[in-house]
């Protein structure tokens, strides 16, 4: 868990407790599993993605899959500026330690680099989903699971005109 | 030493192991579910593994085994019920048991297996 500071050099108690606040912040910060709808899983992945980071990440994405009942998750990768085989590898890790859950994965935040990068790489990733953006993968998890996002008016013309009727 | 029951529930052969399968247990289901898929004709097995908690290389091949051959006596099989820990050894193990439809739970597993079934065309045995 956390160093324990070392008794020859400890550091005063109150900048103890900031260091162990902020390390708790950033081991927090690095695997934040959203719940983004019901049966909708979303983990934005910022910066780059090491061994034990992926270990992180997957036990947390995992525990909440069950926790949920999750059937889509959504991984982001808008925020990691470059792919390489040890990322790649640990997506496709996350991918299918996901599907053993019975949940599908979907990666979006697919850009151009990225892709060209991926391909270049010669990685097969024909067994997963990817999306350009995050919308576009909420759409399709939405579609996956029957639901659609249509405008209130055409959805329930009398719950738009009852609303209208409150203001 | 634990023997798995294999349940049958209309046309459907339910396996649920409760606890730690060893490799000679695993063998011996392996064996008595193809043998139970030829007397019985069910199309579908749901294998439940929610009481496992370690899984070794072998067992992990096992359980393509079992599908694969499952699918040879014409069955769809879903495995159901993996826990966090067993996914991610699994996964480490590079046995990502493709192929193999899973689940979160029985009650899901059950409506991806008839859902299978459907597409075929068919309808399990009642």
């Amino acid at each position: 868990m956390i160093a324990q500071p070392r008794p020859d050099q400890e550091p005063a108690p109150q900048q103890a407790t900031i260091l162990e606040e902020q390390r708790r912040t950033i081991r927090e910060l690095q695997t934040p599993v959203i719940q983004v709808w019901q049966g909708i899983l979303a983990l934005p992945i910022i910066g780059s993605l090491d061994t034990a980071r992926a270990q992180d990440m997957n036990e947390a994405l995992l525990d909440m899959i069950v926790q949920t009942s999750s059937e889509i998750v959504i991984l982001d990768i808008t925020g990691v500026p470059l792919i390489d085989t040890a990322i790649a590898k640990h997506l496709l890790e996350t991918v299918a330690a996901a599907r053993l859950l019975g949940a599908e994965a979907l990666i979006v935040g697919m850009s151009t680099r990225t892709a060209l990068t991926l391909v270049h790489l010669g990685l097969d990733l024909s067994g997963v989903t990817t999306r350009t953006t995050l919308a576009k993968g909420l759409e399709l998890a939405f579609r996956r699971l029957g639901l659609e996002v249509v405008p209130r008016a055409r959805a329930n013309p009398d719950a738009a005109f009852a609303d209208a009727g409150d203001i | 030493m634990a023997r798995v029951p294999i349940i049958e529930i209309a046309g459907l052969l339910v396996v649920t192991v409760q606890e730690e399968l060893h490799d000679r247990d695993a063998l011996r289901l392996q064996e008595e579910l193809t043998d139970r898929l030829e007397r019985t004709g069910s199309r579908g097995v749901l294998l439940d593994l929610s009481g496992v908690e370690t899984v070794d290389s072998f067992l992990g091949r096992l359980l393509t085994e079992i599908a694969q051959g499952a699918r040879l006596m014409g069955a769809h099989t879903v495995v159901v019920g993996i826990q966090p820990s067993v996914a991610i050894t699994l996964v480490e193990l590079g046995l990502e048991l493709q192929g193999i439809s899973t689940a979160l739970n029985a009650a899901r597993g059950l409506s991806r297996l008839r859902h299978l079934l459907a597409a075929e065309g068919g309808r399990g045995r009642t």
